[in-house]
């Protein structure tokens, strides 16, 4: 009977941990598949035919088609600055200096992945809609209601995610230099919290 | 004593295991992966343009609301087959994709250089370089991809230059066929 009781503690102790560990390496990323970014995080090998297979899995769980061979990357947030999970209570302010890629999109979804409804129609701004200060620096508060500028509206309730999909990223010498685009990240700073 | 880190290492062991297990069979067992999503609107070698991505609809998870898709999956069991689109910007690009969304080749806009596009989806042993040449040759242009997959999909995204332009984007999108017409002469097999 006790060595029965050991033998069903050690498969469930197994269990717990050999699927925990896969889930999370795969939902959250990890050092070997994602690099971290401030609050971005990109799955850096996504899509690419000689992924690992944690990215494999992540894909496939995923559900996503995310384009890798032209040098596209796609950055995803939940968190400020500060390591604060990022909240339809409070106000964002979203600060930078332009990618240096052909285009790029800042999107908001909810804590799901949704597209969140507002009677703005407004779910993202890019490089062709924000609008910019003479430097080509700019900035999109992220809010519950309208702000002057680039108001992003945010939920009613609940976490938020923000995905920053860049395509043709390439620097000077028009060599697709992730390092420089990961530098270039615009920064997610609390305004106030309701 | 020794029972207990026999013990530990029988759960470390086994965990490691089903760890390896899980990861590598996700690919596998994960029912709503993108193919599955895209088979599920259409039969294959069909163009079929997104809907936009709304708070009540996105096909595919985490969809831009500010690009816009079309999609062809593809099935070369009958032979090659034939993608028609217009590119209207440099932005533009047209990406393959394996069933378990491995981005093999894709082609921008700007590499294009040509709002009309036609490609011929193949497997190597289909359209041979040396067989297809002179058919080819005839179509000015052509662009023949070689894919490592007898099924797979095709995704030409559209990013808008701006909210104006979302109804031009959609119709020229709404123009691009993919389907089993080849160009030219019959080069089946």
């Amino acid at each position: 009977m006790r060595t029965l009781l050991n033998l069903l503690l050690i498969f469930g102790l197994a269990l717990v941990l050999g699927l925990g560990s896969a889930w999370y390496m795969i939902e959250e990323g990890s050092a070997l598949t994602t690099r971290y970014v401030g609050p971005w995080s990109v799955w850096r090998e996504a899509g690419k035919p000689d992924a690992d297979p944690y990215t494999k899995a992540y894909m496939a769980r995923a559900g996503r088609l995310p384009i890798t061979a032209t040098s596209a990357l796609y950055f995803f947030a939940s968190s400020d600055e500060t390591g604060k999970q990022l909240s339809s209570d409070c106000e964002y302010v979203v600060e930078g200096r332009p990618l240096n890629a052909a285009w790029w999109s800042l999107a908001a979804y909810d804590g799901t992945g949704r597209l969140i409804p507002n009677k703005a129609g407004r779910h993202s701004f890019n490089r062709t809609d924000v609008a910019r200060r003479a430097d080509g620096s700019f900035r999109i508060v992220l809010a519950r209601s309208a702000r002057p500028g680039n108001w992003l509206p945010s939920a009613q309730q609940g976490s938020l995610k923000l995905v920053l999909r860049a395509y043709g990223l390439r620097d000077a010498d028009n060599v697709f230099d992730k390092a420089a685009a990961e530098r270039g990240l615009p920064t997610i700073r609390e305004v106030v919290c309701r | 004593m020794r029972t207990v880190a026999f013990n530990a290492l029988a759960v470390i062991l086994l965990a490691a295991f089903i760890h390896i297990t899980a990861v590598l069979s996700m690919p596998y067992l994960a029912p709503k992966n993108a193919w599955a999503r895209i088979s599920a609107l259409s039969d294959a070698n069909r163009m079929i343009v997104l809907p936009a991505a709304s708070p009540s609809h996105q096909t595919l998870p985490l969809m831009a609301p500010d690009v816009r898709y079309s999609v062809c999956r593809f099935n070369l069991d009958d032979g090659p087959v034939r993608l028609s689109t217009q590119i209207l910007d440099d932005l533009w690009s047209i990406a393959f994709y394996t069933p378990s969304g491995e981005n093999f080749y894709a082609i921008t806009g700007r590499e294009l250089k040509r709002s009309k596009i036609e490609i011929i989806i193949s497997t190597q042993n289909q359209v041979g370089v040396k067989a297809g040449a002179s058919l080819l040759d005839e179509i000015e242009d052509l662009i023949v991809v070689d894919t490592p997959v007898r099924n797979g999909i095709a995704v030409i995204r559209a990013p808008l230059l701006g909210p104006s332009y979302a109804a031009q984007t959609e119709a020229a999108l709404r123009r691009g066929t993919c389907s089993r017409n080849l160009p030219g002469s019959d080069f089946r097999r």
